[in-house]
């Protein structure tokens, strides 16, 4: 017999996030203070918009099932939709990448609509084509719009008439917009729609007999997921002021993939754990940078020998084993919260 | 009645699983479909429950066509189900496998949830209010919080019932809810199908164990190579000579 698992986190978490967030908000002030610049920071800043896009994959891969290798491709049309919205129509920046993600999230959703018929390699292979698709359109577009391969430059975020313009004043719109996406993913995790997601997940034939349109919720999933992601493309675009047609790359697709398998799925710390730990070893490995997708790929295949669950799940195994009650041993790891 | 079933037929390839199968379904009663090995007991289950498309006849079900509904839809229209081979969703935990049967019952929307909005609050809060009474109704209170496939097997065929319980269904349709169960938890189950029918839900059930069968059901259907054979009360379907030599025949 094992032991039940607890239910739900309660009370003791309230402490651990106000400790995190005190930590959080001290950061910037501190790393520049230990490396002399704001390069940290920076990196920082990446850290928080890559948590949302990586939440984004969650809720379509952990929660829902589905494998997108096509992430890239909202994440890019957030960052060229805003940064084309800001400079051709004058948009604000923090407008223009809510109607870039938007506009997204619809084109995800009619991608979405056929895609929900097909099986997971089918699907995998039609986010893949989809990808190279917008790729293609950011690397060769009408008057050259989007800078093709240059890349497209816009605007920092200016909030209330002040410029953001540095990582250290860009971090914290960045830090509360990371927490905005985390609480609405718990919000929508802990509903009818969440519960909706895990059931297709588990069991699609199941699901169906107790009252879930399979098609909708996948699609709603999609959608969602597509708005995280291409949210945190926006992000990008106006916190560099520019953005590289390189994030359009396959490559950017798989190292959201990494991240999120490498920190676990189907909870809400796993796109954390996984965004940091790969951004740290990507930073330190910064000389191998043209090995870059076999570090991924080596990271990949860690997770899938060693920690089934991601860093969170092993994590939580390892803090079961320490407050020394009977190892429930599970398999799952990281999922069984999700639940 | 509550649901008539008129020349229902299916095809697999050249083999007529289903083949013009009358059945009709009172309610408040409990009626039993019996039949040999692979006579389309359970293929009859699918073609009203939405998982096959029948090939010919219709379903009426509370004055309304139901073929061609999809699944779903029809869990919604109220017909529930459980599954001759188990269908939880195993890593879930119980209580949420509970929560998840009563998804064509909730009224929030995604925004609602995604503002986790005070009705939205409140509604998961009596939801979760009543998975834990269906829970504590088949005894499975002590195991809320256990992934549905740490169970054993006579909980699993519990918990399958009370998911479906949770969408409050008209009709529960329950495919050997017996088997694999030991004689204690098939005694209790006697019980329980009188309980469930207490709480007026209608059952149309499939089942081998002829002692449990002749228990409870009101009215028995038998189906023989995709056909009807027979139909009557319990005592008259034991005196059929027809029945008997199907079932000889065909074990
Ligand atoms: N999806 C399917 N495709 C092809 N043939 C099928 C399918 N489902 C069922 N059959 C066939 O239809 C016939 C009836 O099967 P069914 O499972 O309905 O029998 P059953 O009466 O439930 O038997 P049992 O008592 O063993 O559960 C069998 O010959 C089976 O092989
Ligand atoms: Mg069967």
């Amino acid at each position: 017999m094992r032991l039940p698992i607890p239910e739900h986190g309660g009370g003791k978490n309230t402490a651990a996030v106000t400790v995190a967030l005190v930590a959080a908000l001290l950061l910037p002030t501190a790393l520049t203070f230990l490396f002399g610049n704001d390069y940290p920071v920076f990196i920082c800043c990446f850290i928080l918009i890559y948590i949302i896009a990586v939440s984004g994959l969650d809720i379509v891969f952990g929660y829902s099932g589905q494998i997108s290798l096509g992430h890239a491709a909202f994440y890019a049309m957030g960052a060229y939709g805003s940064g084309l919205l800001v400079n051709f129509l004058d948009f604000p920046a923090i407008p223009a990448m809510l109607a870039a993600s938007i506009l997204a999230s619809a084109i995800g959703a009619l991608l979405a609509w056929p895609a929900s018929k097909l099986v997971f390699h089918f699907l995998s292979l039609s986010t893949i084509a989809f990808g190279e698709i917008v790729y293609q359109i950011i690397t060769h577009s009408p008057d050259k719009i989007t800078g093709d391969f240059i890349g497209l430059r816009s605007e920092f975020v200016n909030l209330f008439g002040y410029l953001l313009d540095r990582p250290g004043k860009f971090y914290y719109l960045a830090l509360a917009l990371a927490a905005l996406f985390l609480l609405a993913k718990t919000h929508i995790v802990d509903s009818k729609v969440g519960r909706a997601f895990l059931a297709i997940r588990e069991n699609t034939h199941a699901a169906d007999g107790m009252g879930i349109n399979v098609r909708k919720y996948k699609i709603v999933a999609f959608t969602v997921s597509a708005f995280y992601t291409s949210f945190a493309g926006g992000m990008y675009m106006h916190m560099v002021g520019y953005a590289s047609p390189d994030t359009a790359l396959q490559k950017q697709s798989v190292l959201f993939l990494t991240m999120l398998l490498f920190g676990g799925t189907g909870t809400l710390p796993g796109p954390i754990f996984g965004v940091v730990t790969v951004m740290l070893l990507v930073e330190a490995l910064r000389d191998f940078q043209d090995y870059q997708v076999f570090i991924y790929g080596i990271l990949m295949l860690i997770v899938i020998v060693a920690l089934p669950g991601g860093l969170y799940g092993a994590s939580k195994d390892i803090y079961h084993r320490l407050a020394a009650r009977p190892a429930t041993a599970d398999g799952e790891g990281g999922t069984s919260d999700a639940a | 009645m509550l649901l008539e079933a008129r020349g229902v037929t299916i095809r697999f390839g050249g083999l007529v699983a289903v083949n013009h199968a009358d059945v009709t379904i009172d309610p408040g009663r409990i009626t039993g479909l019996i039949g040999p090995n692979g006579a389309g007991k359970t293929t009859f289950f699918n073609c009203i429950s939405g998982v096959h498309k029948i090939d010919g006849g219709e379903v009426v079900f509370a004055g309304r066509r139901i073929d061609g509904l999809r699944g779903f839809q029809i869990n919604e229209a109220g017909i529930s189900r459980t599954y001759q081979v188990i269908n939880l969703f195993r890593k879930m935990n119980v209580l949420d496998n509970v929560m998840v049967g009563m998804h064509s019952r909730l009224r929030q929307s995604f925004w609602a949830s995604l503002f986790h909005s005070p009705g939205q609050h409140s509604e998961e809060r009596a939801a979760l209010a009543k998975a834990r009474g269906l829970l504590k109704f088949v005894g499975l209170e002590g195991k809320a919080g256990y992934p549905a496939g740490n169970l054993s097997y006579g909980e699993q065929r519990l918990l399958e019932i009370i998911r479906g319980l949770a969408s409050d269904p008209k009709l529960i349709l329950l495919d050997e809810p017996a088997a694999g169960m030991n004689s204690v938890e098939k005694a209790q189950l006697d019980v329980l199908l009188k309980r469930i029918l207490g709480t007026g839900v209608t059952i149309l059930m499939i089942e081998h164990d002829m002692k449990l069968m002749m228990g409870v059901a009101d009215y028995i259907y038998v189906l023989n190579y995709g056909s009807i054979l027979a139909h009557g009360e319990p005592a008259e379907i034991q005196r059929n000579p027809d029945v008997i030599k199907a079932y000889l025949g065909g074990e």
